[in-house]
């Protein structure tokens, strides 16, 4: 057994070692050690300050742990996770994470790939306004929220007194609504990162081929059909990117929520992430938050999926490759 | 771009700059709260004539300690900033030059951590640093924040050495020079704005961050972030502090980031191209 097994390993353990002989002698064993001792402390790092918690919380996950009573610490299998889809706060919470993600997001895209039209033209004043206009991504999350909680209160706020006057909207104002709190977050979260969003498409703009463009115009393409059949397919890559990258942070929204509504009224503004942290850090729920936050994980690892495969594939019906 | 009417142009710059000006409005009320007296804040309409007064700096300074506020934020983020480009900058470096094949793998891997919600792995690590007595210091923030950071850095500088040509430091090494010279004085140099876009979202992450110092920093060490959260919903400090308040914690960003535009675009850009 043992004999056919190392027998069976042989001719693979070789392929490389012949490989290595022969390539350049500038990558010699020294540089090979070197590049290890480089990568080592960061990689070592990460895992015990973040993987390290993260297989923690993927433990307790599967116990019923409250810092409060500790005493009454008990393993209680997936129960956790079936506590989630029972209770109706969670359920909302997890519905409202949806929503929240894949309405900002859109809107983001289309948004932002407006703006990265308007500013695709490079000149010394595109550059200027793309400067401002990225302000709203660099301010403190929680400066942002505690802007908008200003201006959208009814009885005081400059935006909420108008609207309430002008019969526009629910009268305590907007944020406190369950109808309407979940879409302004929507807006806020759109006010913040639109910007950024076209920034990403920008840059994808900036690096198409001028000479496809150009062949493009020269063969009498209306606007809308070189924008369809030239950019739109040229650009998925950095459309994906964009989507990828909005979509994780949208996913973990917290920061604007909290400050805002603190998930609230009656749960309407509740995301994974608030969820999690008031369970966790204030009722002292480990179980139960870990659970949740592996739940997250879990979604966002879908989506990432999805969202690859969709552009796979409309890569392949465009660009038939 | 080529033959494009005047006409477009300047239908397009004024499309530009109305989104500009209707974008950054709700900035400039925050910044203008800070100079009204606390009776106009909320006067409706709001009225531009306002008597400009340094009334609101004068409160916070009474309410908080402002200077420690500020400490803390500025330790946080210098060691946070300064730990992850320790960590990160080599092993982006190592990753990018590595002919191993798990080279990709640890890159994404780096990627992937960054991806994870910040809940997840907090609670675990707000245990761990009760258990070894780090709960409600700097440190307990710098090393979580660094966690994220470095994540982010190596990822970056990954994909920046990776674009930059080999031939530089082959050639140093060739001549004899050691592999930490080729390293500090060829490669790093030629990295120079990948590892000034670095430093800024490095900086910008950890000056704006308030989940991880809400909870795992006290009232002695808490930062800017936090203290903006307690302040609000406390019955004595009005919007107008707080817009003063804000100032602190939103103009050293923004000023950061609109003077060094160019490496904000390329940090939030990376990968792009």
């Amino acid at each position: 057994m043992s004999q056919t097994s190392s027998t069976g390993v042989q001719p693979r353990a070789q392929t490389p070692r012949l490989g290595w002989l022969s390539r350049p002698r500038s990558f010699t064993d020294s540089r090979r050690f070197f590049l290890f001792f480089m990568a080592a402390p960061a990689v070592l790092y990460v895992l015990v300050v973040g993987v390290w918690p993260l297989a923690q919380g993927f433990w307790y996950s599967f116990f019923r742990y409250n810092l409060i009573r500790p005493a009454r610490t008990k393993f209680i299998g997936l129960d956790n996770y079936i506590a989630i889809f029972e209770d109706r706060g969670a359920r909302q919470a997890i519905l409202n994470t949806f929503q929240f993600t894949l309405t900002s997001v859109g809107l983001q895209l289309f948004f932002g790939f407006c703006l990265a039209l308007l500013l695709w033209r490079d000149s010394r004043f595109n550059r200027i306004a793309l400067a401002f206009l990225l302000i709203p991504a660099t301010i403190t999350p929680l400066v942002v929220g505690l802007i908008y909680k200003a201006l959208l209160g009814a009885d005081y706020g400059l935006i909420g007194y108008y609207l309430a006057n002008a019969g526009i909207g629910p009268r305590t104002g907007l944020l406190t609504d369950a109808g309407t709190a979940l879409w302004v977050l929507i807006l806020i979260d759109c006010w913040e990162w639109t910007p950024l969003m076209a920034l990403i498409l920008l840059a994808g703009l900036k690096s198409l081929p001028a000479d496809v463009l150009e062949a493009g115009r020269a063969d009498g393409a209306t606007a809308w059909q070189r924008f369809t059949m030239i950019v739109l397919p040229l650009m998925l890559p950095s459309i994906f990117l964009a989507l990828v990258l909005r979509t994780m942070d949208a996913f973990r929204v917290f920061d604007s929520v909290f400050v805002t509504t603190g998930g609230g009224p009656n749960d309407a503004t509740n995301t994974l992430m608030v969820l999690a942290v008031k369970e966790g850090l204030q009722f002292f729920n480990i179980g139960y938050a870990s659970a949740i936050g592996n739940i997250t994980i879990l979604f966002i690892a879908c989506m990432a999926t999805v969202l690859l495969l969709v552009v796979r594939r409309a890569d392949v019906r465009i660009n038939g490759k | 771009m080529a033959q494009v009417s005047g006409r477009q142009v300047f239908a397009e710059r004024t499309a530009v700059l109305l989104i500009t000006i209707v974008m950054l409005l709700p900035v400039a009320w925050l910044i203008t709260t800070a100079y009204k007296p606390s009776n106009e804040i909320f006067s409706i309409p709001p009225r531009l004539d306002f008597q400009p007064t340094l009334d609101q700096f004068r409160n916070i300074f009474g309410y908080f300690d402002v200077v420690s506020l500020l400490r803390s934020s500025i330790a946080i983020s210098a060691g946070t900033t300064v730990l992850s480009l320790l960590l990160g900058v080599p092993c982006g470096y190592a990753l990018a030059r590595s002919r191993s094949r798990y080279a990709n793998f640890f890159a994404y891997f780096f990627l992937a951590i960054r991806m994870v919600p910040a809940i997840a792995s907090l609670i675990p690590f707000y245990l761990m640093m009760r258990d070894i007595g780090l709960l409600g210091s700097w440190w307990a923030v710098i090393i979580i924040n660094t966690m994220l950071n470095c994540a982010f850095v190596t990822w970056m500088m990954f994909s920046y050495f990776r674009a930059l040509p080999r031939d530089m430091e082959e050639a140093a090494l060739t001549d004899g020079c050691t592999q930490l010279g080729a390293f500090f004085k060829v490669a790093v140099p030629a990295a120079r704005s990948g590892i000034i876009a670095c430093v800024l979202f490095c900086v910008m992450f950890s000056w704006n961050d308030f989940l991880y110092p809400m909870f795992l920093t006290t009232l002695d060490s808490k930062p800017l972030s936090v203290a903006l959260l307690t302040a609000y919903g406390t019955k004595d400090i009005t919007w107008g502090s707080l817009g003063a308040l804000a100032h602190f914690s939103t103009i050293p960003i923004v000023l950061m980031a609109l003077f060094l535009n160019r490496y904000f675009v390329q940090g939030a850009t990376n990968g792009v191209q």
